[in-house]
C-alpha cells in the first residue's frame, strides 16, 4: 500500500488518498443530507396535499422564505467566520420604524426614506463590526445587546405607534411582482447569488472560513481577520433593513414588532445547513437547503392543516437532528487514518527550484 | 549578487507588559546565506521571528529589507516582499484543502480580464500550479484537494515547508522545519534549504537540533535572555555542538558579535 501510493507518477497526477474517502463523503453530505430530507419532505407533501409542487405553492415558498434566507446569507459568512449576528430581527424593526418616521413624520420621499432606512441598518452593522472585530469584543454579548438596544430604541423613537400609508409604489417592494415572481423572492434570489459568487469563486469564502477555523494562521498569512468580518456585519445590518423594509411593504405598516424572532430563524437556518456554531466549516448551499426546509415545513404543514407551533416543533427537531449528526461528524473526523502515508520527500530527487515568473510576481 | 543585504534589523526591542522579550537585537542576513538561530526557551526566537514576518511590531529598532528602510505593516506587505515563514505552528486551516491552504492570501484571479475585473480566482489553474510544485520538489502527496485537516503530521509540515519554499523569493524562516519529520524528511528539508541557498534566498533557520543547524548553516546567532550573546561564522572556523549549548545555557558568557 505504502508502496504503491509513494511512486511518482511522471505526469504529476496525485494519488489520491483512497482510505478517506468515505469519511470526506459523509462530510459533503452534511448539507447534502439536508437536501435529501427536503426533497423526502416536499414528495410527502406532495403526495398527502397534491396542491403542492404547484407553481403558485411555490412561489409561496419562496415569498415566505426571502426575508429570512436574504438576512441567512451574510449571517451563513459570519457564524463560518466564527462570528454572529444575534441583532438582526431588532435592526429590521428599527430599519422599519424609521422609515415610517423619516416618511411620515419628518416627510422626506419616499426614495429618501428608504435609503435612510438602509442607512440605520448599514450603521447598526458597522457597530456591530468595529466594536467585534477591531475592539475584540464578544459577538454573542455585541450583538445581544443590539438586540435588546435596536428594539428599545425603535420603540423609544415611535412610542410604540405603527405608521401607514406609504404608497403604492413602495408597495410594489412587498407585493409586486417581477415576471410573475413575487418581488422579496427576486430581491432574495439575487442577494443569494451574489453571496454564492462570493462565496464559492472569490477568496472571500476562504477567507472567511480561514478566519473561523483558525485565526492565527489568517493573520499570520495576511488574511485581513479584522476587515473582512466587518464588512459582513455592515452587510448583514443592510439586509435585515432591507428585509425589515419588505415586510414594511407587504403589510403597509411600519412596526416595532418586525423582525421579532428573526434572528433565531436565521441562526436555525445557517445550522441546519451544516454550518458549525464554532466556526471554521459549512457552505452556503447547505444554508440554502436549511432555509428552505424552513420554508417547505412551514408551508406544507399549514397545507396540511396542522398548526404552526407543530411546524416550530419540527424545526426544532430536525435542529437537534443536525446537531448530533454535526457531532457524529466530527468523530468520525478524529478517526486516525491507518494507511496514510507520510510525504516522501526524496533527497536526491530534489531538483533545482524553478520559480514561474508568475508565482514570483504576483503580490498582495 | 549586490552587496546589499537580504535582511537587516537593527537593534529590536520588544516588551510585552513587565516581560523584555528582546533587548536590542541586530541581524544581518545575506542572499544565499544560511543563518541558525539558537536559543532556549524564552530566549526571545519566537518573539524576533514574529516581528520579522510582521506579525508582531517591534517597540523600537529598524528593520532594513534589501537594503531599503522596512516600515511593519502587517504579514500581507511581508509575504509581499518575498518573507516567508513557516511558523512552528505550520498556520494551515484544517478545512481548507491543501491547495486552497498553499494559495491562502495569495490567491490567483482568472482566467482573462473579465474574471480578473470580477474578482474570480482560478481554482483550477492553483490546483494545477501546487501539484507541479509538489513534482518539482519531490514530494509525493494525497490529492491537493484533500482537506489538510485530514493530512498526518508529517504531511502538513510538509505543506507548510513546501508553502513558503514556493512563495519565499528573497528571505525564507522556518521556525523548527522538521519538528514532526522523520529522519528521511528531516534530510529532504536540510536538502530544500540547500537548494534555497543555491538560489540565492536567505535563510533563517530556528532549531533545537544543534546538529541540522551545524550542517546546514553559515553562520550561527545565539538569544539568551533576549539578547544576541554570540554571532559564530562557521566559514571562518568550525564550531562544536558542545560551544552552542554552551552559550544557549549561559556556562559560557559568549560575546556579542
Amino acid at each position: 500500500m505504502h508502496q504503491a501510493l509513494r511512486s511518482r507518477r511522471p505526469g504529476g497526477v496525485r494519488t489520491p488518498q483512497r482510505t478517506h474517502s468515505s469519511l470526506r463523503r459523509l462530510g459533503a453530505a452534511q448539507g447534502g443530507g439536508l437536501w435529501v430530507a427536503l426533497v423526502l419532505l416536499s414528495l410527502y407533501f406532495s403526495w398527502s396535499t397534491g396542491s403542492f409542487f404547484t407553481q403558485s405553492n411555490l412561489l409561496v415558498v419562496l415569498e415566505q422564505v426571502s426575508v429570512l434566507g436574504m438576512v441567512a446569507v451574510p449571517g451563513a459568512m459570519l457564524l463560518v467566520s466564527g462570528n454572529l449576528d444575534l441583532s438582526v430581527g431588532s435592526v429590521a424593526g428599527l430599519s422599519a420604524a424609521m422609515f415610517g418616521e423619516f416618511d411620515k413624520i419628518l416627510g422626506w420621499p419616499m426614495l429618501v426614506s428608504f435609503l435612510g432606512a438602509l442607512a440605520v441598518g448599514a450603521l447598526w452593522g458597522t457597530m456591530n463590526g468595529v466594536l467585534v472585530s477591531y475592539l475584540g469584543f464578544s459577538p454573542v454579548i455585541v450583538t445581544l445587546g443590539g438586540f435588546a438596544g435596536a428594539a428599545g430604541l425603535a420603540q423609544t423613537i415611535t412610542s410604540d405607534t405603527t405608521r401607514s400609508g406609504f404608497g403604492s409604489l413602495f408597495g410594489q417592494l412587498g407585493n409586486g411582482t417581477l415576471a410573475g415572481v413575487p418581488v422579496p423572492g427576486v430581491i432574495f434570489v439575487v442577494v443569494f447569488g451574489v453571496g454564492a459568487y462570493i462565496w464559492y469563486e472569490t477568496r472571500t469564502g476562504r477567507h472567511l472560513i480561514a478566519i473561523g477555523a483558525n485565526k492565527e494562521a489568517a493573520n499570520a498569512l495576511g488574511v485581513s481577520a479584522r476587515r473582512l468580518p466587518c464588512v459582513i456585519y455592515i452587510i448583514s445590518g443592510t439586509t435585515a433593513a432591507l428585509g425589515g423594509l419588505i415586510v414594511t411593504a407587504q403589510l403597509d405598516g411600519a412596526s416595532v414588532q418586525i423582525g421579532v424572532g428573526l434572528e433565531l430563524q436565521v441562526l436555525t437556518a445557517i445550522l441546519l445547513g451544516g454550518v458549525a456554531f464554532t466556526g471554521g466549516r459549512g457552505s452556503l448551499w447547505g444554508t440554502l437547503a436549511g432555509i428552505l426546509f424552513i420554508g417547505v415545513l412551514d408551508d406544507g404543514l399549514i397545507l396540511i392543516n396542522v398548526g404552526p407551533y407543530v411546524a416550530d416543533l419540527a424545526v426544532g427537531a430536525a435542529l437537534v437532528v443536525a446537531a448530533a449528526l454535526d457531532v457524529l461528524y466530527q468523530r468520525l473526523e478524529r478517526v486516525p487514518v491507518p494507511d496514510a502515508p507520510e510525504p516522501a520527500l526524496e533527497p536526491g530527487l530534489v531538483p533545482a527550484l524553478e520559480r514561474t515568473p508568475e508565482e514570483g510576481a504576483d503580490g498582495a | 549578487m549586490p552587496d546589499v543585504r537580504a535582511l537587516e534589523v537593527t537593534d529590536i526591542s520588544k516588551r510585552y507588559g513587565p516581560v523584555v522579550a528582546l533587548r536590542g537585537v541586530s541581524l544581518g542576513l545575506d542572499y544565499g546565506e544560511v543563518l541558525g538561530l539558537v536559543g532556549d526557551n524564552g530566549a526571545g526566537k519566537s518573539t524576533l521571528i514574529s516581528i520579522i514576518s510582521g506579525v508582531n511590531r517591534p517597540d523600537s529598532g529598524e528593520i532594513l529589507v534589501d537594503g531599503r528602510p522596512w516600515e511593519q505593516a502587517g504579514a500581507r506587505t511581508t509575504r509581499a516582499a518575498g518573507i516567508e515563514t513557516v511558523f512552528q505552528t505550520l498556520a494551515l486551516v484544517p478545512t481548507l484543502s491543501i491547495a486552497e491552504n498553499m494559495y491562502l492570501g495569495r490567491e490567483l484571479y482568472g482566467p482573462g480580464r473579465l474574471a480578473t475585473a470580477l474578482r474570480r480566482i482560478d481554482k483550477s489553474r492553483m490546483r494545477g500550479e501546487v501539484e507541479q510544485a509538489f513534482d518539482r520538489l519531490g514530494l509525493t502527496m494525497p490529492a491537493v484537494t484533500s482537506k489538510a485537516g485530514s493530512l498526518s503530521g508529517g504531511q502538513r509540515q510538509a505543506v507548510a515547508v513546501a508553502r513558503a519554499v514556493l512563495w519565499g523569493s528573497r528571505v525564507v524562516i522556518m521556525d523548527e522545519p522538521a519538528a514532526a519529520l522523520g529522519v528521511a524528511q528531516t534530510e529532504a528539508v536540510l536538502g530544500l534549504i540547500a537548494r534555497l541557498k543555491a538560489e540565492g534566498i536567505a535563510t533563517l533557520l530556528v532549531s533545537h537540533n544543534m546538529e541540522h543547524v551545524l550542517k546546514v548553516a553559515d553562520r550561527v546567532a545565539v538569544l539568551r535572555l533576549g539578547r544576541k550573546i554570540a554571532d559564530l561564522d562557521l566559514r571562518e572556523r568550525p564550531v562544536s555542538g558542545m560551544e552552542l549549548v554552551g552559550l544557549i545555557t549561559g556556562a559560557s558568557p559568549g560575546s556579542p558579535g
